[in-house]
């Protein structure tokens, strides 16, 4: 797994280095303020779980509350009352809004039932099971309170589960990935230049090397140059060329033309 | 004539009146009831009612068994012995059988017309009527568009044919309200109900005239209870009232003032009968008034098999099954949402 961080591949330049020390620092704020954010969205998602439990066993309770009130009312009124109000119902006078809530960050829906235009079968059961029908009606309004409420945690549940996998999922990103990467990069950058400037210091230390040397191969060859100009001055004041005398013998060896024999 | 029945009656009626009685004797007693009352799922109340009457309906059920469909069966097991009787029935007690459906046709008609009214489907809502109530040309009710039409076409062959003309007059059919159209129908319905026993005379038009009259307050109390707090205007209120019965006529006034149950309550508490009904009802409760309607109905309704020779056991006997009909519903749906110890508040013993 070593080879998942890698580094960046860059040109080693200290202008890069600096744009990658940028997004360092970059990275490690967004990796503070993210963990903050999962944090505070953990928070959240424990307080709905807790609701969410409640409502459940509170919403088994209303349900059987509900029923037995139709049961109740089908009693009194006969048990074709169902009938006659499902048939004269026009449109839903309880309906459902949603809209969204901005909880650190996350949008979260949220519903909430209103009562549409007036009931008009107030006069349901009138000669028998009217009270029996107006109770029922009234235990089924407050079981769909609570399932509106219900709805409502559970969608938000979800989505905050969602938002807090994703979030999770950048930090370990940052955490894990991109921070390594970078500090990675920057190391070999560091590497790469620091390797850059012995590549110099070093070039440097050559030349001067072979300055040097070449000073001192001057130096002799015009000390040799000196000493012989100063020998040849001397024989001259004696009549002879050195130099010349060096010749002659020199040319002892080879036929001259003029020379018969 | 009253009193010299026992001569004529068992000419025309004496077979049916032995089969009413002896369908009587198959009602469930308080044995049965406590028996259904400890019964843990549906299955072990249909195996008890297998032991009753109903078995053969609810023997061909499949499991698993819903509350609806013991309802339905039970029901069928009463509109089958109410059509043998219709049958094997001559004048006038033939025409007494089919009175005591009336209310249940008027059920289905009202349904029938919100039904159209909102569009559904015409196959739908007539499985949804109830059985008691069916006549021929029902389903040409869903073809009329509008109410006059439906007066004209359909209505007007019906036997409620003459509640709608009496009440109502065509232009009001439109805008009424569904619920007081059904009322004023009853209301009819009873009034007429009222005048063919006294026709009837002797011990008949003496028990339906009190079983009869029963009803009518009954109705008047709750429209009154139910009225209190809606857009019901007095007088409609005393439209609804009908113009017979122990209430009539310085209750009615009252009740049409009353604005709440105490209200209520104080004016009832002048009639003696209706007085113990009240007394046992705790100050601003009304729950409970509809059991104890429902208790003294079947007390009278009891009482009505006392007497021999008098159609008013036909009338006693229906009303008993569907209160023992309701029984059953009420303990399957008990058993089902597991509410056991509720039990015992709804059901009202026969015996």
């Amino acid at each position: 797994m070593s080879g998942q961080t890698q580094r960046l591949n860059v040109v080693p330049t200290v202008t890069v280095l600096g744009v990658v020390k940028a997004r360092l620092v970059g990275a490690t704020r967004g990796h503070a303020l993210l963990k903050k954010k999962s944090d505070a969205l953990t928070v959240q998602f424990r307080q709905i779980l807790k609701k969410i439990v409640s409502t459940k066993e509170s919403m088994g309770e209303i349900m059987k509350n509900s029923s037995f009130a139709l049961t109740e009312a089908k009693y009194v009124a006969g048990e074709n009352i169902k009938h006659s109000i499902r048939e004269n119902v026009h449109s839903a006078s309880l309906k459902v809004r949603s809209h969204t809530e901005n909880v650190a960050g996350v949008k979260l829906p949220k519903f909430d039932y209103f009562i549409d235009g007036e009931t008009k079968n107030d006069l349901t059961g009138l000669a028998r099971g009217g009270q029996q029908i107006q109770a029922c009606r009234a235990a089924y309004v407050k079981s769909i309170e609570l399932l509106v409420e219900l709805a409502t945690l559970q969608t938000s549940f979800l989505t905050l589960d969602d938002a807090i996998k994703t979030t999770n999922r950048r930090v370990n990103a940052l955490e894990n990935v991109v921070k390594p990467r970078l500090e990675n990069t920057i190391s070999y950058i560091k590497g790469e230049l620091d390797e850059l400037e012995r590549e110099d210091f070093f070039r440097l230390k050559k030349i001067q090397g072979y300055k040097r040397r070449e000073l001192e191969r001057q130096r002799l060859s015009a000390q040799a140059y000196a000493e012989e100009k100063v020998a040849e001055e001397l024989s001259l004041k004696k009549g002879i060329s050195l130099g010349t005398a060096h010749n002659m013998l020199s040319q002892a060896t080879q036929k001259d033309e003029d020379i018969i024999f | 004539m009253y009193g010299f029945e026992a001569m004529t009656f068992n000419i025309h009626g004496g077979y049916l009146e032995a089969i009413v009685r002896g369908h009587r004797s198959g009602l469930l007693t308080a044995a049965d009831y406590n028996n259904l009352c400890q019964c843990e799922t549906l299955e072990d109340i249909k195996m008890h009612l297998s032991a009753t009457e109903y078995g053969p309906y609810l023997q061909n059920e499949p499991s698993p068994l819903h509350t609806t469909t013991i309802v339905e069966k039970c029901t069928l097991k009463l509109v089958d012995e109410y059509k043998q009787m219709l049958c094997q029935a001559t004048e006038p007690l033939s025409t007494f059988l089919e009175y005591i459906t009336y209310g249940h046709m008027i059920d289905n008609v009202v349904l029938i017309v919100t039904g159209t009214l909102h569009e559904r489907d015409v196959q739908e809502l007539l499985e949804k009527c109830h059985p008691l109530g069916m006549f021929d040309s029902i389903a040409t009710l869903a073809v009329a568009q509008n109410m006059k039409e439906l007066y004209r076409l359909v209505l007007v062959d019906t036997p409620l044919a003459p509640y709608f003309s009496e009440c109502i007059t065509s232009e009001d059919l439109d805008d009424m309200n569904i619920e007081i159209m059904r009322n004023t129908l009853y209301k009819a319905y009873l009034e007429d109900f009222y005048r063919f026993c006294q026709k009837l005379g002797g011990a008949t038009a003496e028990i339906m005239s009190d079983l009869l009259a029963f009803e009518a307050d009954r109705r008047a109390v709750n429209i009154t209870i139910n009225s209190i707090g809606t857009e019901l205007t007095r007088d409609d209120r005393r439209k609804l009232y009908s113009s017979f019965g122990l209430l009539y006529p310085y209750g009615h006034e009252e009740l049409a003032v009353s604005e709440d149950i105490d209200q209520v309550r104080a004016v009832m508490e002048k009639y003696p009968p209706y007085q113990s009904i009240f007394s046992k009802l705790s100050y601003g409760e009304s729950q409970l008034l509809d059991k104890a309607f429902y208790e003294e109905e079947v007390k009278r309704l009891c009482l009505a098999f006392e007497q021999q020779f008098h159609y008013g056991v036909f009338f006693a006997y229906m009303r008993l099954r569907e209160q023992e009909i309701r029984n059953l519903m009420w303990i399957s749906e008990c058993v089902a949402q597991n509410q056991k110890s509720r039990v015992h508040d709804s059901v009202v013993f026969i015996f």
